[in-house]
């Protein structure tokens, strides 16, 4: 799926008057491109995923699906959001298996999908147990798993691995990027942190302090399969990284 | 050596025991002695008057009619309740349109009521089902759209997206979210039902639970009233131990409270 955001603006009506989310922004993501963008804390990152999920609308300009606006929701576009949402009265495996549910997909097909994609997180263990049972790394995990296990075309991440420690969040940059490369699905990942949005993506947005532009839209010349435990090795990686520290820097301490 | 354990339910079960042994025995004591059994009777006569009540075959055709009043005006009223208050949930704007209405409706003083129910509905059960029937209603309704609108707008949206329709929004999402405080609102109207049932029977009836104990107190069968009362608390403490068994079911994916101690035992 092509998708296209073209001049799109997002104002916000609070108790303080009109707030300017994000500033006019266009952009172009080509199917099966894997997009990473980073900005700093409020500058909009999780409003440009709410319009291209069609929870929100824009305030000016269009949010465009192969070449048509997208108006409400659309189950080709998977959301993986930043609070891990987990209904707390359903088991881990009935969480991960409800959009195969919502479809009409009988009961042992559904549970056998579900196993299999908690055993690849390494959550094959818990699949009885409920949410608030769980830890918090462990939720999220579910939370990715969930969109995953029903393979939709484009699927935006909201720092999907924010809450996690550093090793499991390793762990599961290698495992998104193996499920990537087999499947290649557009991927559109919101991180704040740098070195894992180069580390994963074809292209890094970087996004200006709000009301949100893009500021750079840099293309990551890193050949794959990457070895994400060691991609601070490589001399692309770190020339980009260098590059695009000094603009984020200059954005989070204004 | 093993402290002794507070939390051990077995010692908070003797110590019930204990307690509603110390409570009658005074009870016991104390009546013909300082107070007058005239009034508030004793617990071996009330037991003796149990006993009459339970071996005639009068007592079960009133508990029959009081029975029937009461599962079918809670029946009603609870469905009532709860359907409208879920729906209501969905629907901002048909909400916002009746909740002064609905605030109006439950403001009517329902004792106020029942005289004029007799004169719509009869000297029968219908004026009784439907007075049990508004008490249950009101809680049931507050308590299920309370429930609907607390349930987190992440849930709704994360099921949107992964394709739900309105139907399944509200099967798998709302009801599911708002059920604690559904099942607590239909706990609460429980006792109510009773309550509308009894207050029914005692203005015009010639059978049920409130019928008869009218009649004691009126004929100063002060035994035999505070039998039919005991009868009465039975009841709604059976059918509201039913319902925390269902609910503890029904909610066993919540976290255990904070008041049940988490201290390990060594
Ligand atoms: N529903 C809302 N109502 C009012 N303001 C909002 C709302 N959602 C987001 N905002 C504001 O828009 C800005 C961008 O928010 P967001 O997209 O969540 O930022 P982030 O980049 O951290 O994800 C913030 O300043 C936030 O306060
Ligand atoms: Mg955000």
């Amino acid at each position: 799926m092509l998708l296209r955001i073209d001049g799109v603006a997002k104002n916000f009506v609070g108790r303080n008057g009109v707030v300017a989310a994000l500033d006019p922004v266009s952009l172009t993501i080509s199917p099966g491109e894997f997009v990473t963008i980073v900005g700093p804390s409020g500058c909009g990152k999780s409003t440009l995923l709410n319009l291209l999920a069609g929870l929100a609308a824009p305030s000016g300009g269009q949010v465009l699906a192969d070449g048509r606006p997208i108006a409400g929701l659309d189950r080709r576009i998977g959301y993986v959001t930043q609070q891990d949402n987990l209904f707390p009265w359903r088991t881990l495996r009935d969480n991960v298996a409800l959009p195969l549910e919502l479809a009409g997909v009988g009961r042992a097909e559904r549970a056998a999908r579900a196993q299999e994609w908690l055993a690849r997180v390494g959550l094959d263990g818990f699949a009885d147990a409920y949410p608030h049972e769980l830890s918090g790394g462990m939720r999220q995990r579910g939370n990715i798993v969930r969109t995953l296990i029903y393979e939709p075309e484009v699927i935006l991440m909201d720092e999907p691995f924010g809450p996690l420690d550093a090793q499991t969040r390793l762990g599961l940059q290698a495992l998104l990027l193996r499920i990537w490369q087999q499947t290649r699905p557009t991927v559109l990942f919101v991180t704040h942190d740098l070195v894992e949005a180069i580390a994963l993506a074809d292209r890094v947005l970087l996004m200006s302090a709000r009301p949100g532009r893009i500021l750079r839209d840099e293309a990551v010349a890193i050949g794959r399969p990457r070895d994400v435990f060691f991609i601070h090795d490589d001399a692309e990686f770190r020339r980009l990284h260098d590059g695009i520290w000094r603009d984020l820097a200059r954005e989070v301490t204004v | 050596m093993r402290r002794f354990d507070w939390q051990d339910p077995r010692v908070v079960r003797a110590a019930q025991l204990l307690l509603a042994a110390g409570f009658f025995g005074v009870w016991q004591i104390a009546a013909g002695r300082w107070i007058d059994p005239f009034y508030v009777s004793r617990p071996s006569d009330i037991a003796a008057a149990l006993g009459h009540e339970i071996a005639s075959a009068q007592f079960y055709d009133d508990l029959r009619v009081t029975g029937v009043e009461m599962l079918l005006g809670y029946g009603v009223g609870a469905a009532g309740g709860v359907v409208l208050g879920v729906a209501l949930g969905r629907f901002a704007f048909v909400a916002r349109l009746l909740d002064p209405f609905l605030v109006a409706l439950n403001a009517v003083p329902r004792v106020a009521l029942a005289p004029m129910l007799i004169v719509w509905l009869g000297i029968d059960m219908a004026s009784k089902i439907f007075l049990a029937a508004t008490l249950v209603f009101f809680i049931t309704f507050f308590n299920s759209l309370s429930g609907v609108r607390a349930v987190e707008r992440g849930l709704c949206d994360v099921a949107r997206v992964q394709g739900a329709s309105g139907w399944q929004i509200f099967a798998k999402v709302m009801l599911p979210g708002a059920a604690s405080w559904i099942l607590t609102g239909l706990k609460m109207s429980l006792p109510f039902a009773l309550v509308g049932v009894i207050l029914g029977e005692f203005m015009v009836s010639s059978h049920g639970l409130g019928y008869r104990l009218n009649l004691y107190a009126t004929s100063y069968n002060t035994a035999g009233a505070m039998a039919m009362i005991m009868i009465m608390m039975a009841i709604t403490m059976l059918l509201g131990a039913g319902f925390d068994k269902l609910e503890a079911h029904l909610l066993r994916w919540r976290p255990p409270p904070a008041w049940v101690s988490a201290a390990p035992r060594i």
